[in-house]
């Protein structure tokens, strides 16, 4: 039953969805980069930790976007760093979402002083520039890996989700059928996770969707400034490699266009197709957009 | 001005919370910042550093180091830097009008372009120029600012070499006068500002079309066309004033935003700002000068937020009551 209401809500999603030409150039482009992920060991031609030519080599049939400055093949590291951004978005987004989430409906649905303190909170967080916070959040952990930028990511991104979570519990709180519900002799607990979780869920996908694109942004920053994780190269660390080397524009006499052009690209690419994808989902959330 | 007291009140609690939170993580972390650079030194004993420790006031109780933290950073005592062997203070306050002239400039064009920007698109929405318009947007928006930064420069000052690939003032010239200086400054800064205005408008030309194309479907708007208002009117006095509001309340998140864009963008251009400050600490692992280049940067967000919650009262009256 449950199932069969849920496919149903698929389906009528979709069908909506198919008619939003933005929409879905959104989601191709995300395809085609998760499938590059997933297939990155099959797609990329080299290793790309290791070196295979002589320095920055260009683009060339060999290699398709050439070498950067210690013979390590371009095109691999893109590929393989498509994994690693993709990962490190996606994953910051679930953990920003969930913790976004709590303290949205918590601080909705209590209201009062604990509203006031999470939010007061949360204004803090928001107000802040987030990229210096994070940087000395991860100085103070110590060291730089893979979980410590999506637990550095999650702690600094839930702000908006919590903003938005906390706005819709709180009109849904006064509808009619929670009233009821609660006459009936409904607690917090039922009516949380029954009414309230279910009708702010939508939403929250919408901003978990944007959530990818605010963390893919943010890592790509972080890794660009070195605080990245060397053993797993995401494309801002590839561009980190490029400023930190000058040999992008340094080297050789020319420019080594085919180092940074690449890497940003992939970047803008995701994100754009995310927001793309955000704003689909947004106008059938909200259907008063539709009509624009 | 009991509203500005009171903002004025909350951010400084802001600040302060911030700072407690930043010393307990730092302590809970077990960072003590003896423990972690001189312990690996095999040549310091280790009753030198219980001396030091001593010295630095690390061997008291956790809540009296809290209270000098926090009179220490309200008196602008942020530590010694461990690489440039000075105060923390000074280092970050040579760079910090950088940094300031990079963001009152990019803030201030980018907020007037948008704002015309938004409302045309708005008032042409569907048509080819909003579309375009809006696709280009959020391209922009997308991009990274160091990548955007890195491919100025490559076509800008490499290709098409009009203008210099690092720096905030030639090297080694001596300024005739200050019409010469600010030539020279702005010649330098031409790419750095591109870069952070291109990126802002990007964002908030498609917030203000938004935020105007919601207004127009106000009844106001048709009570305003069906009484015979000219549509120059309807545009200026109705549509832009009332589209503004959103636009000034994203202000303070703005900020935040605008500051990390300087971090990135000044350390492509090598510009000497705070942002490259901040870029070099880590490099450096200086984690002092970390620290204080951080509370300078928020200290320096909280008061901009404060012009812009006067700015915000004084524009909308309503914010008074």
């Amino acid at each position: 039953m449950r199932i069969n209401k849920f496919m149903k809500g698929v389906k009528s999603f979709a069908s909506i969805y198919r008619r939003n030409k933005s929409g879905l150039l959104g989601l191709a482009i995300l395809l085609f980069f998760i499938f590059t992920a997933i297939f990155a060991p099959i797609l990329a031609p080299y290793d790309p930790y290791k070196r295979v030519d002589r320095p920055l080599i260009a683009p060339s049939q060999k290699y398709i976007l050439g070498t950067n400055d210690i013979g390590q093949d371009i095109f691999s590291e893109l590929i393989y760093g498509t994994r690693v951004s993709l990962t490190i978005g996606f994953m910051a987004a679930f953990f920003t979402v969930i913790i976004g989430t709590l303290i949205g409906v918590v601080s909705g649905f209590l209201g009062g002083v604990v509203d006031e303190v999470l939010m007061r909170f949360t204004d803090v967080v928001m107000i802040l520039p987030s990229i210096p916070l994070m940087i000395l959040l991860m100085a103070l952990f110590g060291k730089q890996s893979f979980m410590i930028m999506i637990l550095v990511l999650s702690i600094m991104g839930w702000t908006g989700t919590a903003r938005l979570v906390r706005s819709s519990t709180l009109s849904i709180k006064e509808r009619i059928y929670v009233e009821a519900a609660r006459a009936i002799g409904a607690g917090d607990r039922h009516i949380i996770t029954k009414h309230v979780l279910p009708n702010v869920s939508p939403l929250i996908m919408a901003t978990m969707i944007y959530q990818v694109a605010g963390a893919m942004m943010a890592e790509a920053g972080l890794a660009f400034l070195g605080l990245g994780d060397p053993s797993h190269k995401s494309w801002g660390m590839i561009l980190h490699y490029a400023e930190t080397s000058g040999g992008w524009y340094a080297n050789m006499g020319y420019p080594a266009w085919w180092w940074i052009i690449p890497p940003g690209l992939c970047v803008a690419l995701t994100v754009a197709s995310l927001v793309l994808i955000g704003q689909a989902m947004e106008e059938i959330i909200n259907p008063r957009l539709r009509r624009r | 001005m009991a509203y500005i007291a009171k903002r004025t009140a909350s951010r400084l609690i802001t600040f302060i919370v911030v700072i407690s939170l930043l010393f307990f993580l730092a302590r809970s972390a077990g960072t003590d910042p003896f423990e972690r650079y001189l312990s690996e030194d095999p040549r310091i004993p280790p009753e030198q550093i219980q001396r030091l420790r001593a010295k630095f006031g690390l061997d008291k109780p956790l809540h009296m180091q809290y209270l000098d933290f926090i009179r220490n950073t309200l008196r602008g005592e942020f530590g010694f830097s461990l690489y440039y062997k000075r105060p923390v203070f000074d280092v970050v306050m040579e760079r910090l009008p950088y940094t300031l002239f990079l963001l009152g400039i990019s803030i201030t064009v980018s907020t007037i372009v948008s704002y015309v920007v938004g409302i045309y698109f708005a008032f042409k929405r569907g048509t080819r120029i909003d579309v375009w318009g809006t696709n280009i947007c959020m391209f922009i928006r997308s991009t990274p600012h160091f990548w955007l930064g890195m491919i100025l420069l490559l076509v800008f000052a490499y290709y098409i070499p009009i203008f210099p690939l690092f720096g905030a003032l030639t090297p080694g010239v001596q300024h005739e006068n200050t019409y010469e200086f600010i030539k020279d400054i702005l010649f330098h800064y031409t790419l750095p500002l591109t870069t952070l205005i291109a990126r802002q408008i990007g964002m908030y030309v498609l917030y203000m079309r938004n935020s105007t194309v919601e207004v127009l479907g106000e009844d106001y708007m048709v009570t305003a066309k069906a009484k015979g208002v000219s549509k120059r009117s309807i545009m200026f006095k109705h549509a832009a004033r009332n589209a503004m509001l959103p636009m000034v309340t994203v202000t303070a998140i703005r900020l935040g935003f605008m500051v990390n864009g300087a971090i990135l963008t000044e350390t492509v251009f090598s510009l000497p700002g705070t942002g490259r400050l901040i870029y070099q600490a880590i490099m450096n692992d200086d984690f002092f000068l970390l620290q204080g280049a951080f509370f300078i940067i928020a200290i320096t967000v909280l008061l901009a937020n404060l012009v812009a919650d006067i700015l915000c009262a004084w524009l909308d009256p309503r914010i008074k009551i």
